[in-house]
């Protein structure tokens, strides 16, 4: 649906890419048939994963094999040893990842994969983590494996300063790293947090939701993050992820406690003070 | 040294006139292509393909050319005992597809061909502990969904099944530094979640909670030299984002902070004189999708030859009247 160019060609090659798309359709729709019949049916063994597996790879966005699929595993988890069970969902792993190779911006493949690995007797976050750099060194803007990156660090416990130096990397790099300077907006605040909020002894991402952003930054961590960023939009004035980060870097100051405005009513015999935040 | 600007370059010989007719014949003719590859592979979003040929059509004021009772029959034998619809017959239902069911029974004034209570119990049973929405019971989360509940709730007047405070407490979590949205908290910001997250608290009534200044620069942003709009920085431009990003912009009231005309220039120009539609960028394949968006987007910028259509819920106006749903906008 996306970025596909509109060729001219000749009436043979219009009729050869007819019929070869005919046949295409025809297995299509009979692996199709198949599986919905099978799963109708309620089979749920190792040749009905086969048979969706040939479909998913080439339309990982029909979810509903993936949810067949699911099923399936699920099922074998009751009648398997944990072992097995370890294994079949290893391999699972390994198709996954073809798939993602060949599309890596299906929803539902990587739905499919935090569901595995959620699932997992031993999983593993390390070749997790793994996919995710590997992933991300093709296409660091690809939105679905930072959310699965973000998944794997909070399921493991990773520091927040090991994932700060993971983007001054790919910032380094010099292009496309709006992605990167987005993750540093949520990691900073977690990192210096200001908030009376409780936090864990050690600042780790294992928390449910990051709704940090609109916490400070204390002085130290600001100015050097200035200095990040100038030296970004310094190299390249075109690199407007930069101004973007710093933009909002600029409203990220601890506000000094200060007098704000005073009030004066002779008749009132009355002084009001406002002050910039709340004073202990 | 230096980044060049990802951008498509429009050639003198692009459409640069609208030809209305051309894309109705497309539309009315897609549906008939059962033997098509395209069209077969797609199965698993055909009930929001239905409802993006129909909306572009009654946009057109050309709605009766389509078959009114196989799609409500189809429709029907899509819903699943739980009350949830799917995308056709033999997929699992999805509250993508609830939606686009609900929209398009909308569009024809039947609603009640569905168990509408159903449907509100389907929808109430996917809204988990934070307020959020999973698409199904597999649990995938993603504010998209949020759009989707409350949408096809509102549509059947039924916003109050469900927790909606909850509900915009978390979208509101998903809000990031540069006033976007993403799919879950901390997800980066796109387009297209703005626009779902937008038309969300349209429809809750939340729009005060958004930094609309914010949020306005970072979308307006998004158009390219070419006029046309991209999803989000350093990406190229796509005829689909003349809607998220142009709708986002109407809601929160900024859409004067868009060069219009040289939008316009580039929607036109993603026509295709020979076989009707829109695609994602001059030169490209057409598809109903972004037909819809392209006529959409144009009506949004006013273009006369199209009916108004609802920046939140990209469906005719007057249908919403008719509904009486008529969700709120800053100015």
């Amino acid at each position: 649906m996306h970025g596909r160019l509109k060729i001219k060609s000749t009436a043979q090659q219009e009729e050869e890419k007819r019929k070869e798309r005919e046949k295409k359709l025809k297995l299509y729709v009979t692996a199709r048939d198949v599986c919905f019949s099978q799963r109708k049916e309620g089979v749920l063994d190792e040749e009905a994963l086969q048979l969706t597996q040939q479909l998913l790879s080439s339309n990982p966005d029909f979810s509903t094999l993936w949810n067949y699929r699911r099923e399936i595993l699920m099922h074998l988890e009751t009648v398997r040893e944990e072992d097995d069970v370890q294994k079949i969902y290893e391999s699972e792993l390994s198709f996954v990842e073809r798939c993602l190779r060949q599309n890596p911006k299906s929803y539902g493949s990587w739905h499919h994969r935090g569901w595995v690995s959620a699932r997992l007797p031993r999983p593993d976050w390390v070749r997790e983590l793994s996919l995710c750099d590997r992933c991300l060194s093709l296409d660091e803007r690809n939105f679905h494996c930072w959310d699965y990156r973000r998944v794997v660090v909070r399921m493991s416990g990773v520091a927040v300063d090991q994932e700060l130096r993971f983007t001054d990397r790919l910032i380094g790099s010099n292009f496309s790293n709006y992605s990167s300077w987005h993750y540093r907006s949520t990691l900073l605040p977690l990192l210096h947090l200001e908030s009376p909020e409780p936090l864990s002894p050690t600042p780790q991402l294992a928390k449910t939701s990051p709704r940090t952003n609109s916490h400070r930054v204390c002085e130290e961590q600001l100015l050097k993050e200035y200095e990040l960023v100038q030296n970004a939009f310094f190299t390249d004035p075109n690199d407007q992820s930069a101004w973007f980060y710093y933009r909002w870097l600029l409203g990220r100051a601890e506000r000094e406690e200060m007098i704000s405005c005073v009030y004066v009513s002779r008749e009132e015999e009355r002084v009001a003070v406002c002050f910039s935040k709340p004073v202990h | 040294m230096g980044t060049q600007i990802k951008d498509v370059v429009i050639k003198d010989d692009a459409p640069n006139a609208l030809i209305l007719d051309k894309h109705a014949d497309y539309i009315a003719a897609y549906g008939s292509k059962k033997d098509d590859y395209e069209y077969t592979v797609s199965e698993y979003l055909r009930m929001s393909g239905i409802y993006w040929g129909l909306t572009v059509m009654d946009l057109m004021s050309q709605l009766p050319r389509m078959n009114c009772e196989e799609i409500t029959e189809f429709i029907k034998s899509c819903q699943h005992e739980c009350g949830g619809i799917s995308a056709s017959i033999g997929h699992d239902p999805h509250l993508l597809y609830t939606l686009s069911a609900v929209q398009i029974l909308s569009l024809y004034d039947n609603v009640q061909a569905l168990d509408v209570d159903k449907v509100v119990e389907y929808i109430k049973a996917l809204q988990q502990e934070d307020g959020s929405f999973a698409g199904d019971k597999w649990g995938e989360i993603d504010t998209r969904f949020s759009f989707c509940a409350v949408a096809t709730l509102a549509l059947l007047g039924k916003l109050d099944a469900i927790d909606v405070d909850k509900a915009v407490e978390f979208v509101l979590s998903c809000m990031n530094f540069d006033g976007g949205f993403g799919c879950r908290p901390g997800s980066e910001s796109h387009a297209g979640q703005i626009y779902c997250c937008t038309g969300f608290l349209s429809l809750t009534g939340q729009l005060h909670r958004l930094n609309a200044d914010l949020l306005g620069w970072w979308l307006c942003e998004r158009q390219l030299p070419s006029g046309g709009l991209n999803g989000r920085p350093e990406k190229l431009p796509d005829v689909c984002y003349s809607w998220w990003v142009l709708a986002s912009l109407k809601i929160i009231g900024r859409i004067h902070w868009i060069d219009k005309a040289k939008l316009r220039a580039f929607i036109l120009a993603c026509q295709d004189e020979e076989t009707g539609g829109f695609a994602d960028r001059p030169g490209d394949m057409v598809d109903p999708f972004h037909t819809l968006f392209g006529v959409a987007g144009l009506s949004l910028l006013g273009e006369e030859q199209v009916k108004p259509v609802n920046p939140v819920l990209c469906m005719p106006q007057d249908v919403l009247r008719r509904i009486g749903l008529e969700p709120e906008l800053l100015s």
